[in-house]
């Protein structure tokens, strides 16, 4: 190649570094690329998508008030597939105490050095700070002046006082005497005291911002660094380790001015931006959607009839009376999160108006009926007696025609996942479902009486609550930093409109066009 | 898994195999990719593509030179095409007024020198980047790029010489290398 003519040391240089640079990829890319190649094996994304959010939401319900720690950890017990916003620490890494509780880890003979990084990770929570400590199990030379006491032993002496604000003076002064901070993360999300002190304390090392989630990445970065370095080539990583450590421990804050601090700043901002954190990697993912359905409803009825031998009980109820579908539209606001390349998971809120028209006679005067009920206790159906001023054209006689309007306001929570089926360049095409668990705050009922001659007005036989599934199917497409979907949608109301006790069942659906603009955070 | 069993569990669609060798060669090609890449994710669909070729291409590998070397060629074809797609990059591999042209110097990081060489690289527009990075690190022709790229061998050299001089100016400004003479070839061009 005409290339070998014109390399010079320049060229070399940029190859060299560019060859020793590589990264890590995300485990979604090889699922992804598994899927494509084993179609007929695909990973059961939605199955443990459904199973991670169950677990998220069952340990977020248990540990609820409780302190908690803010790192993804799992015990398998390997390091090198984390991607940047995953970190995954070894099965040595037990010990996690929480609320300044202290246990012991637990070591394992034989671990490969990188399953050995971490030993201690202590979680507290206190009304003025949040902290981790990750406490480092590199080699004891890469820190001569770190000694006691290190950060277990604080925290066993918190155990014993029970005294958070001791821990954190005692940290603070740990942190300052020992010049560390790769080996210690810290999360100080309510205040700025620690951070402050950090940054007198090490300079501008890469770890020292105003944004803990910053810090706490980059410290915990580092550390996967070494742990990747390792698993390449141990005396290497033992090399980068040394070297790193040493510049960390060798930044004088003194030796920078302000300006350099200012630009490193700005750098390590953008940076985060570019490389999002575990914190703010979701901010990628998540995205908000409104969206309008003009829809078009649609009802069954039925009946459930015991005992009793009014014209109500028989034969199907729909071909005696007059109804026909009437015009609806559902509206609301959702946020939707990426769970996986293909699969997004949504929940928001849903405002649904639903209306089915009845052709019915307005009678000269009221007259006295009656609906058909359902007794809790028994189960047998009695007449119940109501008056009525609206009569059904097919039996009843009417002075002059009239529509009755069988309304609900309804307000829904949504909660389901979207999964994407293909993409061609900038169009998606998505199937989704969502569960609405509804509540239903008006509307008017008309009943058809037990007779079928006349229709009662009983609005308050509407359930309060009920189960309402939605079906989609829509194209996205993406129009600059916002997405349009366009798609066909079945809303399905899962139990009766009406009450238990009522011997009518009313199960309607609606059918409808969902318009929906949706864009990132 | 030896490089042997590796591609011959590939060319029977075997999952492990596939993964093994995707284990082993993902991290440097993701490396790659971030380098055309505008973020990490994209880096990451790339690199998603790109395997996807190399394991359905995998039958065609004659065993001839280096398995990395192979699988790069199809990872940088891969980074290309999918730039290429990309409305801005057919506006930046024109631009020929670098002066006009601001880089994201503060984009740059100091952790480590191979990454900040690779920022520094990232820095750069989109058009100089791609030249110089088929070009140096890559080790393609001006003939080849321009043959990728669907531009004139003039322009992919003329793109390299400012995408050159630019990132040069930077990594002294960085302290990252010193300022040197200019060196010239054999031929007298840069």
């Amino acid at each position: 190649m005409e290339n070998e003519f014109y390399t010079d040391e320049f060229e070399q240089f940029l190859k060299e570094k560019s060859d020793q640079f590589s990264m890590y990829p995300s485990r979604r890319v090889w699922y992804s690329i598994y899927n494509n190649l084993h179609p007929s094996r695909r990973w059961p994304s939605v199955v443990i998508s459904l199973f991670f959010i169950s677990s998220l939401i069952l340990i977020g319900y248990l540990n609820a008030g409780e302190n908690s720690i803010t790192r993804q950890i799992n015990t398998e017990g390997t390091f090198i597939n984390a991607p940047d916003e995953q970190i995954t620490v070894s099965q040595s890494m037990s010990g996690i105490n929480k609320g300044g509780t202290s246990s012991k880890p637990k070591k394992q003979q034989g671990q490969q050095i990188y399953s050995n990084v971490f030993s201690d990770v202590i979680t507290n929570e206190t009304d003025f700070y949040d902290y981790t400590i990750v406490k480092s199990n590199r080699p004891v030379h890469l820190f001569n002046n770190v000694t006691s006491p290190d950060v277990k032993s604080i925290a066993e002496t918190a155990e014993t006082n029970n005294n958070n604000e001791n821990v954190i003076q005692d940290v603070d002064a740990y942190i300052k005497s020992n010049q560390i901070f790769a080996d210690v993360a810290i999360l100080n999300k309510k205040n700025k005291v620690l951070s402050s002190k950090m940054d007198n304390h090490v300079g501008n090392s890469t770890s020292i911002t105003d944004n803990p989630d910053e810090l706490n990445v980059s410290s915990i970065n580092n550390s996967k660094n070494i742990v990747s370095s390792q698993t390449a080539n141990n005396n290497k990583a033992q090399e980068f380790t040394l070297q790193e450590s040493k510049a960390v421990i060798n930044a004088n804050p003194d030796q920078e001015n302000n300006t350099a601090k200012n630009e490193e700043k700005a750098w390590i901002e953008n940076y985060a931006f570019e490389n999002k954190s575990p914190a703010k990697k979701w901010k990628g993912r998540l995205s908000y959607q409104v969206y309008v359905t003009p829809a078009v409803n649609y009802r069954k009825l039925s009946t459930k009839v015991k005992g009793s031998a009014t014209p109500f009980a028989n034969g199907d109820i729909n071909h005696s009376i007059s109804q026909k579908p009437g015009f609806g539209f559902e509206a609301g606001l959702g946020l939707n999160y990426a769970a996986a390349r293909r699969l997004h998971v949504k929940a928001g809120v849903q405002f649904n108006y639903t209306n089915y028209n009845i052709s019915a006679g307005q009678a000269n005067q009221p007259v006295a009926t009656t609906i058909l009920l359902n007794d809790p206790s028994t189960g047998f159906s009695y007449s119940a007696a109501r008056t009525s001023t609206t009569s059904n054209t097919f039996n009843g006689t009417a002075s002059r025609p009239v529509t009755l309007h069988n309304r609900t306001y309804q307000i829904s929570l949504p909660i389901g996942f979207g999964y994407k089926l293909s993409s061609e360049n900038n169009v998606e095409w998505f199937a989704g479902a969502t569960v609405q668990p509804t509540y239903y705050f008006g509307g008017k009922a008309h009943l058809i009486s037990s007779d079928l001659k006349s229709y009662v007005s009983e609005p308050s036989s509407i359930n309060s609550f009920n189960l309402n599934l939605g079906f989609e199917t829509y194209m996205n497409f993406k129009l600059g930093t916002y997405n349009l979907q366009v798609g066909p949608q079945v809303r399905y109301q899962l139990n009766s409109t009406y009450k238990k006790n009522l011997a009518l069942i009313e199960k309607p659906y609606a059918i409808g066009l969902k318009f929906g603009l949706t864009k990132g955070f | 898994m030896t490089e042997e069993l590796m591609l011959s569990g590939c060319l029977k669609n075997n999952a492990t195999a596939q993964e093994a060798l995707y284990n082993r060669f993902s991290p440097r090609m993701l490396g790659v990719c971030y380098r055309f890449a505008k973020n990490r994710e994209d880096a990451e669909d790339m690199l998603q593509e790109g395997f996807i070729k190399v394991f359905s291409q995998m039958h065609q590998y004659r065993n001839e030179g280096a398995l990395e070397g192979w699988i790069r060629r199809i990872i940088v074809h891969t980074c290309i095409n999918i730039l290429k797609k990309n409305k801005k990059f057919s506006d930046s591999i024109d631009i020929t007024n670098a002066h006009s042209i601001h880089i994201r110097e503060e984009m740059i990081p100091s952790i480590m020198q191979a990454k900040q060489v690779v920022e520094c690289i990232r820095s750069l527009p989109l058009g100089y980047k791609t030249v110089l990075n088929l070009y140096a690190i890559e080790g393609y022709s001006h003939k080849e790029i321009a043959f990728m790229l669907d531009i004139e061998e003039s322009t992919s050299r003329s793109q390299y010489t400012r995408a050159k001089s630019m990132l040069e100016e930077v990594l002294v400004r960085k302290k990252i290398i010193q300022k040197t003479k200019k060196k010239t070839n054999f031929f007298g061009a840069v």
